[in-house]
């Protein structure tokens, strides 16, 4: 067992923020990451092998990653860092369990910071478990840190700017988009420059991506979406709808597209599996990706011992990860009394003023990001929602009408959400199309209660914890 | 082959050869094992346990545990997250794949 004062699950920029701020304040800080590297997955750093030789070519994020990695080098010394080691549980007493190399090691923390990201959100549409069908998060990762094309002829469907910057990111490594399916309209776009005034260089890249995706000859379909992924072994063929402003197909507008490859982007959803488990306060907001941590200014949860920062606790990107991050390892430093409360709020003061600036451009983008309802009834009877139990719409629907009414009781009667990815594939969608079904709020359903282990873990680590 | 490497803005380190179901590739140091399957053109990476359908890598970021295959002999293993290494076996998983007394 290991014992320290400062815990931070996760290497990314909320992580690598917080641990910053908490070394320079004076903590004993211990970080645990599942990659080799730290950068999280939008400063996802090259492995071993590959050496960047025009560092340009892969986008201003890795520039600003760069940055951020140079800052935590500078601290990195008085740093206890646990690379590659997944957290597969937590426990009342203040305990942390990882799985690392096979196997098991137990942390206990006085205070703890859970950092641990968003993931791309998953929904179900005929087709979407065939071979070729990628989550654009998936495929962006492929792109820039593997330097691999998905496929030879790529169908970007979605809705945001992910999907304007993967687009020009295939293009600009050789690949083919045929068409980029957005599930907006052209008035989102304005709604998104007219709250971007002032963030010029976020205008900026918008513009850069709009006219590369112009001189790609690549067509943006503006109020369009995937409806069908089509193949007898895996992706030939891809169908798109025109959609209403609920993203509901219009009848007779649909078209098929020769694709072998679908990316599919409709915004994140938080990780939240370590609050959830550690049964911290939590509260849903479509709006930010769906179950979120409640927490107070301080970014702490319902539980005083644990902080959380960044997009597990709600979609807010890159830099808003950074300020939050830098404010909970300030403010966790302080209730490990190695800085006073003023000298603490004299720290965080900037990092709060960032905050505050960008929120009214990130509600816009949050707000052309979020899902109709349309989204939530692409799949039929016959289509798989739960990949790992390969449980089809029509089981849950069966158990809906027989009058399950939580998503604990649909995941009792049907397995949904208990194989190898524990519901994250399938729970963020099923809690939407469940309240369709159901005519309910998503928020009174209720969340899957998480038990451990959070991930797949070799008995023989188990049987060592 | 098939193959959808980019060559721009990175320089790839020593390329090794791998077996996958039988067939030899090659891989470059630091590429994932779903790397050199996507860059040769191949995406079916194992059969799903109840229904028996082609599933191929999903999330990307280990997460959905959609690219399962069996390497060196032990299945359920990552192929998004697990690194090619000179001579690895790369086999596609059927189901849950293979375990120990049991075939």
């Amino acid at each position: 067992m290991k014992e320290t004062e400062l815990l931070i699950l996760g290497a990314g920029p909320a992580g690598l923020a917080a641990a910053i701020e908490a070394v320079k304040a004076g903590s004993k800080v211990t970080l645990v990451d599942e990659n080799p590297f730290p950068g999280g997955q939008i400063y996802r750093q090259f492995d071993r092998g590959f050496k960047v030789s025009d560092a340009k070519v892969l986008g201003r994020d890795f520039g600003r990653g760069q940055k951020l990695l140079a800052e935590f080098e500078r601290v990195r010394d008085r740093v206890d860092y646990f690379s590659m080691s997944t957290v597969w549980g937590i426990f009342p007493n203040n305990e942390v369990t990882l799985l690392l190399q096979e196997q098991s090691q137990r942390i206990r923390f006085q205070k703890l910071i859970v950092a641990a990201g968003a993931y791309d959100r998953p929904v179900p549409f005929p087709g979407w478990t065939l071979p070729g069908v990628f989550t654009a998060g998936g495929a962006q990762r492929l792109v820039k840190t593997q330097r691999v094309l998905p496929g030879e002829k790529i169908l970007l469907a979605g809705s945001g700017p992910l999907q304007l910057a993967l687009a020009n990111q295939i293009v600009d490594a050789g690949g083919n988009v045929e068409a980029i399916a957005e599930a907006g309209t052209i008035e989102n776009w304005f709604r998104l420059i007219h709250a971007s005034r002032g963030q010029w260089q976020l205008i900026a890249d918008a513009l850069k991506y709009i006219w590369g995706i112009r001189r790609a000859g690549i067509p943006m379909l503006r109020g369009h979406i995937i409806v069908e992924a089509r193949g007898e072994q895996q992706v030939e063929e891809a169908v798109i709808a025109e959609v209403d402003e609920n993203w509901r197909p219009k009848p007779g507008r649909q078209r098929t597209l020769i694709v072998d490859t679908v990316c599919v982007g409709y915004g994140f959803t938080p990780s939240t599996g370590i609050t959830r488990l550690a049964k911290c306060e939590h509260q849903y907001d479509p709006l930010q990706g769906g179950w979120l941590p409640v927490r107070g200014k301080n970014m702490e949860t319902s539980n005083p011992d644990i902080y959380a920062a960044g997009d597990c606790t709600g979609i807010a990107g890159s830099m808003a990860a950074i300020d939050e991050g830098r404010i909970a390892g300030i403010a966790a430093s302080c209730s490990l009394e190695k800085i006073s409360p003023t000298e603490a709020d004299r720290r965080a003061e900037p990092s709060r003023q960032r905050l505050a600036s960008r929120k009214p451009l990130l509600q816009v983008l949050n707000e052309i990001s979020m899902p109709r309802p349309g989204l939530f009834e692409l799949a039929t009877d016959d289509t798989i929602v739960c990949r790992c139990e390969e449980i089809r719409l029509r089981e849950i629907s069966e158990v809906l009408l027989q009058g399950a009414v939580s998503m604990n009781e649909v995941k009792r009667l049907t397995r949904m959400g208990m194989g190898n990815c524990q519901g994250r594939m399938c729970a963020p969608a099923l809690q939407e199309i469940i309240a369709l079904q159901k005519k309910m709020p998503p928020a009174d359903l209720g969340s899957l209660t998480p038990r451990p282990p959070l991930c797949p873990v070799p008995l023989q680590v188990l049987q060592e914890s | 082959m098939e193959n959808r490497r980019v060559e721009r803005g990175v320089k790839r380190g020593p390329v090794f050869e791998i077996e996958v179901d039988g067939e030899t590739m090659l891989a470059y140091e630091g590429e994932t094992i779903a790397a050199v399957l996507i860059a040769g053109g191949r995406r079916i990476f194992n059969r799903s346990p109840k229904i028996n359908r082609n599933r191929g890598i999903y999330c990307g970021i280990g997460l959905c545990y959609e690219c399962v295959m069996v390497v060196d002999g032990i299945p359920n293993r990552r192929a998004c997250r697990q690194l090619a290494t000179p001579g690895c076996r790369v086999e596609s998983q059927a189901g849950l794949g293979p375990w120990e007394g049991q075939q």
